[in-house]
């Protein structure tokens, strides 16, 4: 009975408010009453609050949206289905006209005048050659000379490839194909144990081999002798030839990503098609799969903030429900959109349904965000800039790494390099998805018991600053009875974010040279570390400082330390050991051996911040930081042997 | 109409965002994808630009030749950044999987003038970048091969295709295209969209926190109010956007006319801004404001990019300093569209002003 009785509280809210009346319209129609609501059993009436809110917070959503907005997005999606037919007919206009191309032969000028990066220019070549200046290439008799600055060279590429297409259109059709292409290349994979511990991007070779032919360390295993012939007819070949001669085109050349495509023809290829993976083909997956997961989110960060405008939710936390039925309810239908939206599109593009696997703790993690964000922003500008920082923060943590699928081992930190495997037909294991996934799945968890403990009225309609709610939460989570293990706990759960933001950095500074990345990173790890085990310290400070006896900062110190190394030691063991096992993994992660070592270095950091706090207040914090990172970077490179 | 009350709104405005942090993280945001572009510069350009690899030229890659003799071996030996190895196929797979070797390259006994293909094994390390730098090498090595197998064979062709001599060294990354063709048009009208959604906040946030009356009992009239927050938004993006070309300048990526580009960002951003402005007005509440104005934003920005001489292709043309004439005109229909919307704005906006007016006489009397 209890959804009724709330809608007629809204009603008389709404009723004397006109400028109002969108927000308190939906709450206008109240939500059917659950008629023949039996309490049968914790577990079953738990699903059935999920079920009810779930299916309330549905009817809320469609009564704002169908007043107006429902007939404009219908116009708007028609008129999207117009504009994308559109804009394939015509393609994308944005780098036309980029270059500028001088050539002496008609004949070779009408190769080029269909690329609209080209502005092609006609003239005899003595005037090409005295105005060379201002053609990024000139084509005199047959000769390709670009300009020798990066722009040149890029046309020169451009060029090159729209050559090769041409050419591969010719030969294409020739009736002796082997004539025209008389030399395949069958590439084969071999798999290599070693495979985190050469980070470098192609600079040397781990083991330098001496002047003579190396010899084999190991057992040498026998490889049969390769077939010197294809073994598949010449109108298969062609048509693989038709099929990826066409990809040259600026926007095939992405979308092409997301078709299943050549593969099937076995790993034969010409010289020509031997390239390496282009790297920022993966965006594309980018935009398909992970915009639209993070555009609906949106609705539900905007839900949870509306639950909070002028305590509109107070009706909702009254329910006799648990918070954690009201939180999970509400994002129900939205996790089920969103799953939704990944299989029409993964049907769409006709990919394997396993997309879907890596695609759901992005979700579940894109939903734990935005119900945080939607707990903790005061204004809708603050709503935005921090949603629009979290989403290019996972964008790029999702990205960057993915731009390495099949290059190197470091691509699998991101769901989407699953994706990408996915799409592409290559099979992954259980221990890749583990490994890709679990910073997601945990992350989340622990997002949403923050946000559990937090979900009452006293902080959802809080007026305080962003920063001080962000420490009242975690406040919330520090239950004032048991202060140390608390502190155990948190320090426990930082861990998976740690990771997270820790392998960010891994991945922006992988590629600087060698001691550069490894010194930035050195840094960067132990400041993170430092301000996650600070956390709890500085909440409980503040809470109340008189708590901080020298006693007591001990053994909050001790707590913090020991709950670092508890959840480092499992999620290592768990998850990372491939990281792990190299340079950098001895970095980020200090060394996998001893234990008291390690311990001690977390103790003596905490107690750091925490004296410093105890003697400077809350302005110490930061010296205090700066102290233990600095220790903290000190003691990383002992270990790594660099004071011998 | 006052200057002086828009300027007084969008005064209050600016002091909201600066004394809520939270423009510390679009600072933020900006220095962590200039971080983004220089990762790109400094890693891929080593990766995929031969020239930049040609840095490295001191080192050889090791790689083995198993089968038969065949002139492939010639070139492979002739090429400096290879060193090649003569042994049996199971010995060098066992190298590379030791890693000892960067690939292994298996020929076969087939006659380079026989009717069927010469078909070339070729063994690399998965999920490994040198395997990617060593097959950009043996690829131009492969490619001269072919070209002399298809000389024997040319006889046997039917046509044959317009000749051009592309230097061999091209073909391979387009990382300016990239760059210029992509990165900088979207990276200067970003700070247009974040300012399109940015008016829609301000916007109702006076809706729905109720905080309407208490601006329109001051002399400031409605639709100065909904002017104050547009010119602050539209102020936003030029700052912003020459921000983004002076970090993409510390990273090396030259803009050949910043201002000119500024200029038609900052109008075409105003377009963006007016009707996403529209949009809050209309709906008076920020989730439906934002779904309409997003959804609207892709169609107009599919249906730009889709013509010739969009602002976004302008920007690319003119950052690498090939715009001509052509882009006054499209400045000059942009502008015309800021008027026209601008009218239809302040209209719309004295409509409702009137109306809210009326209403709270309504509700004194």
């Amino acid at each position: 009975m209890y959804c009724g009785g709330n809608g007629n509280i809204y009603i008389g809210m709404g009723a004397g408010q006109k400028h109002r009346s969108v927000i308190t319209d939906q709450y206008l129609s109240p939500v059917p009453t659950p008629i023949g609501y039996r309490y049968t059993g914790p577990a079953m009436s738990a699903a059935r609050d999920i079920a009810i809110i779930a299916r309330w917070e549905v009817k809320k959503t469609f009564s704002v949206m169908s007043r107006n907005v429902l007939p404009v997005a219908i116009v708007l999606f028609v008129l999207l289905v117009f504009v994308t037919g559109f804009a394939a007919e015509s393609g994308l206009h944005i780098q036309d006209g980029m270059y500028r191309i001088g050539v002496d032969d008609p004949k070779v000028a009408a190769l080029f005048t269909s690329d609209t990066r080209f502005t092609v220019y006609q003239d005899t070549d003595a005037d090409l050659i005295r105005d060379r200046g201002a053609y990024d290439i000139v084509i005199v008799r047959g000769g390709v000379f670009a300009s020798a600055t990066q722009k040149g060279q890029s046309a020169e590429n451009a060029l090159a490839r729209d050559y090769a297409q041409y050419k591969n259109s010719v030969y294409a059709g020739e009736s002796d194909l082997f004539a025209a292409y008389p030399l395949w290349i069958d590439t084969e994979s071999v798999e290599s144990e070693i495979n985190f511990s050469t980070p470098q991007n192609g600079q040397y070779i781990p083991v330098p081999p001496g002047p003579g032919a190396p010899v084999p360390q190991g057992p040498v295993e026998n490889i049969p002798t390769p077939s010197p012939t294809l073994g598949i007819t010449q109108d298969e070949l062609r048509q693989q030839i038709a099929t990826s001669s066409q990809e040259n085109s600026p926007v095939s050349r992405y979308t092409d990503v997301l078709s299943p495509n050549s593969a099937a023809m076995g790993s034969f290829v010409t010289p020509d098609q031997l390239s390496p993976p282009l790297p920022f083909d993966s965006i594309i997956l980018v935009f398909v799969f992970i915009f639209p997961l993070y555009f609906s989110s949106q609705f539900f960060m905007m839900s949870i903030m509306n639950e909070r405008i002028e305590r509109q939710g107070e009706p909702l936390l009254s329910m006799p429900v648990k918070t954690s039925s009201i939180i999970l309810g509400k994002m129900l239908p939205y996790f089920l959109a969103m799953l939704a939206i990944c299989t029409v599109i993964t049907l769409y593009i006709h990919a394997s349904l396993l997309v879907l696997l890596p695609l759901i703790p992005i979700i579940v993690f894109f939903l734990a965000n935005a119900l945080i964000i939607g707990m903790l922003a005061r204004s809708f500008r603050e709503l935005s800039f921090v949603s629009i920082f979290f989403s290019t923060v996972a964008t790029s943590y999702l990205f960057f790494p993915s731009i390495f699928a099949n290059v190197h081992v470091i691509s699998l930190v991101s769901p989407l390099t699953l994706i990408v495997l996915t799409v592409q037909g290559t099979a992954w294991t259980v221990a890749d998805y583990v490994y890709a996934t679990s910073l997601f799945w945990l992350t989340a968890a622990v997002l949403f018991a923050i946000a559990a403990k937090n979900f009452n009225e006293e902080r959802l309609f809080s007026e305080k600053k962003f920063l001080p709610r962000i420490r009242e939460f975690l406040s919330g989570i520090l239950p004032e009875k048991h202060p140390f293990a608390a502190l155990f706990v948190l320090a426990l759960i930082s861990i998976p974010f740690v990771f997270m933001a820790q392998m960010m950095g891994l991945v922006v500074f992988f590629n600087l040279p060698m001691p550069y990345s490894l010194i930035s990173l050195l840094v960067l790890a132990a400041l993170i570390e430092e301000m996650a085990k600070a956390a709890g310290i500085y909440t409980l400070f503040v809470r109340d400082p008189s708590f901080f006896s020298w006693k007591n900062l001990v053994l909050a110190s001790a707590a913090t330390a020991i709950g670092f190394l508890v959840g480092e030691k499992l999620l290592l063991f768990a998850t990372l050991a491939q990281i792990s096992e190299s340079i950098f993994g001895s970095v980020l992660f200090l060394s996998l051996g001893s234990l008291w070592m390690p311990l001690l270095l977390h103790f003596a950091c905490v107690l750091i911040v925490a004296s410093s706090l105890k003697l400077g207040g809350k302005k110490a914090l930061v010296p205090g930081l700066f102290a233990a990172t600095l220790l903290h970077c000190c003691y990383n490179l002992y270990v790594l042997g660099w004071f011998h | 109409m006052k200057g002086r009350h828009i300027a007084v709104i969008a005064k209050k405005e600016s002091r909201g965002l600066a004394s809520e942090k939270t423009i510390l993280l679009a600072i933020l945001l900006q220095v962590f994808i200039a971080l983004f572009s220089s990762f790109l510069m400094v890693g891929l350009t080593a990766m995929y630009d031969p020239v930049s690899l040609s840095r490295y030229s001191h080192f050889r890659y090791d790689i083995a030749y198993a089968g038969n003799e065949s002139p492939l071996l010639g070139y492979l030996e002739g090429s400096n950044d290879l060193r090649v190895h003569r042994m049996d196929l199971s010995t060098a797979v066992e190298l590379l999987k030791e890693r000892r070797l960067s690939a292994v390259v298996y020929v076969p006994d087939t006659a380079p003038g026989s009717d069927d293909p010469v078909k070339i094994t070729l063994y690399t390390l998965t999920d490994d970048l040198q395997g990617a730098v060593v097959d950009v090498r043996l690829k131009s090595v492969l490619l001269q091969y072919e070209g002399d197998l298809r000389t024997i064979r040319a006889g046997r062709l039917d046509v044959t295709p317009i000749p051009l001599q592309v230097p061999a060294s091209a073909g391979s990354g387009d990382f300016y295209g990239f760059v210029y063709g992509l990165l900088v048009p979207l990276l200067v009208f970003l700070p247009g969209i974040l300012s399109a959604a940015l008016v829609i906040d301000l916007i109702t946030e006076e809706y729905q926190h109720g905080t309407l009356e208490t601006l329109i009992s001051t002399p400031v009239t409605f639709a100065e109010m909904v002017w104050g927050k547009v010119l602050i938004c539209a102020i936003l993006v030029p700052v912003q956007a020459g921000a983004w070309i002076l970090l993409l300048s510390l990273n090396r990526i030259a803009i050949a006319d910043p201002l000119l580009i500024l200029l038609h960002v900052t109008f075409a951003s105003l377009l963006l801004i007016l009707i996403a402005a529209c949009c809050a007005l209309y709906y008076r509440e920020r989730t439906a404001a934002q779904f309409v104005f997003s959804t609207a934003l892709v169609v107009i920005l599919l249906l730009v990019l889709a013509l010739p001489y969009n602002p976004l292709n302008l920007v690319a043309r003119i950052a690498v300093g090939t715009a001509g004439a052509e882009q006054w005109i499209v400045l000059g229909a942009v502008m015309a569209a800021v008027l026209a919307l601008g009218y239809v704005m302040q209209k719309y906006a004295g409509r409702i002003g009137g109306r809210s007016a009326g209403e709270k006489e309504q509700g004194s009397g």
